[in-house]
């Protein structure tokens, strides 16, 4: 296992299983790490991330409606020397698992040289693509990877109606030709006014293909999707409410047996304070480390300009990738995402997942409201803001 | 490794279980919310026998070079089963 200090105890990431867990100081003691001489590290700072988005390419030819990087098929692209310097960046932070993105990853001819530089330096490489034109040979050479997750909004039609073309068969058959490789695989499903009702069939379909797991992604305003039409795509208000009990849902559907398992993003996180039985108990959320915005903490992206920003939508920071061990704890940018997590306004203030929310999605805030300020569309902040809450 | 380690489940503050691979957001398996409490308790009772049989390997740089070094004493003396 990969332990890091941390002053309430450690993160571990174990090896025989793939899990990332916080243990308290006893529980540190007890693998014999007594943090002797100061090794736990008080006063020494905010903590670097644990996971690290990692953009290495703006070009794609998918042209999907909604990118929230904008890519394109003549975008920019990063050098191997800047990755693997960024990589070197990452493992002396001690930052545990590094999500590849972009654009299209797979456009490169090097991503197996890179997962194989990650898992060097002690870092998990996972992996997201679209797995349009990705060739059965093309899929058995991302083998390094920990796990790829393949974008997939659902069968047909519905990922016509999020993506803005017609791509699920390519889709499916990348999902088939991963777990045919022997990969684990997940699926991508971005929740839309569209795509939600047939989360269901979606799920069902994606496990069906060989799919593990599925991560429902909230619709973002970025890049693309920056735009007034954002508005018509997004979650209406009722969906968002129904969140809760849609997971209760699925996971009494698709998850019974242990073999497939859904996760939600951060940013769909708020969305949760609907559900009276989730409140009543809010701890258990932390307990199975479901948490909101970690942007700027836990969590953080480097851009293929090679800048580091809280999240992969959020605006850059003056900070540089490859400086990330020495310059986390100090960039002004990323302090203030931290800041705000830890001291929000009402009415996150009084919300009683607050501590596992933290907030919500500051990127829909910023689109909608223009500040860096509550989630406009929890729930619960549409109930303060209304006068019922 | 250490025939005596013992990590209680309690001791375990957050679980986050999978890889996750979305490039874009972090993700957390929420499915494990919704199930019943016995399956709970074994989930957190297999991390925790996981813990205690894994060797141990220290990163990060926030404590400073020298509780680094401690830190990796640690984990030596951690290994050799004499915590």
């Amino acid at each position: 296992m990969i332990v890091r200090y941390e002053p309430w105890g450690a993160w571990v990431k174990l090896e025989s299983t793939a899990a990332v867990v916080a243990i308290d100081r006893d529980g540190a003691r007890a693998l014999g790490l007594d943090g002797s001489r100061g090794a736990w590290g008080e006063g020494a700072g905010p903590s670097a991330p644990i996971e690290v988005h990692l953009a290495v390419t703006e070009r794609c030819g998918a042209g999907c409606e909604g990118c929230y990087i904008d890519a394109r098929p003549d975008g920019r692209e990063k050098s191997s020397d800047a990755i693997l310097r960024e990589l070197d960046a990452l493992r002396d932070a001690g930052v545990f698992t590094v999500a590849f993105g972009g654009g299209e990853p797979t456009t490169r001819d090097d991503l197996d040289v890179l997962a194989a530089a990650a898992r060097e330096r002690g870092i998990t490489p996972v992996l997201t693509t679209s797995g349009l034109g990705l060739s059965e040979a093309r899929a058995a050479r991302l083998r390094g990877f920990a796990q790829v997750n393949v974008s997939y909004d659902g069968p047909g039609a519905t990922y016509a109606s999020v993506r803005g073309f017609d791509g699920a068969d390519a889709a499916e058959r990348a999902i088939e030709r991963l777990a045919f490789a022997g990969m684990r695989v997940g699926v991508n499903v971005v929740l839309t006014r569209a795509s939600f009702d047939r989360l269901g069939h979606t799920l069902a379909r994606a496990r069906s293909l060989g799919a593990c797991e599925a991560q429902l992604l909230r619709y973002k305003p970025a890049g693309r999707a920056a735009s007034l039409d954002y508005l018509a795509r997004r979650l209406s208000p009722e969906q968002a409410r129904a969140l809760g009990p849609t997971l209760r849902s699925l996971a009494e559907s698709h998850c019974a047996d242990g073999a497939f398992h859904v996760r939600i993003d951060c940013a769909l996180v708020p969305f949760l304070s609907a559900d009276d039985a989730i409140t009543r108990d809010p701890a258990r959320l932390a307990r199975f480390g479901i948490f909101g915005c970690e942007a700027g903490g836990a969590l953080t992206a480097v851009r293929t300009d090679g800048r580091v920003a809280p999240c992969s939508f959020a605006a850059p920071a003056e900070l540089r990738g490859e400086d990330l061990a020495t310059g986390h704890a100090d960039d002004g940018m990323l302090g203030r995402w931290r800041a705000y997590v830890a001291a929000p306004p009402e009415p996150c203030a009084s919300c009683a997942i607050r501590s596992a929310c933290k907030g919500g999605c500051k990127v829909v805030a910023a689109f909608v409201d223009g500040v860096h300020g509550p989630d406009p569309e929890c729930p619960r902040v549409l109930a303060h803001r209304s006068g019922a809450a | 490794m250490s025939e005596e380690r013992r990590i209680e489940p309690e001791q375990i503050l957050v679980a986050r279980v999978g890889h996750g691979a979305n490039c874009s957001s972090i993700g957390s398996v929420v499915d494990t919310l919704f199930v019943a409490a016995a399956v709970g308790t074994a989930v957190f009772a297999a991390l925790a026998a996981a813990l205690a049989t894994e060797d141990v390997r220290v990163v990060g740089e926030r404590a400073g070079d020298s509780a680094q070094e401690a830190a990796d004493a640690d984990a030596r003396r951690a290994r050799q089963g004499d915590p």
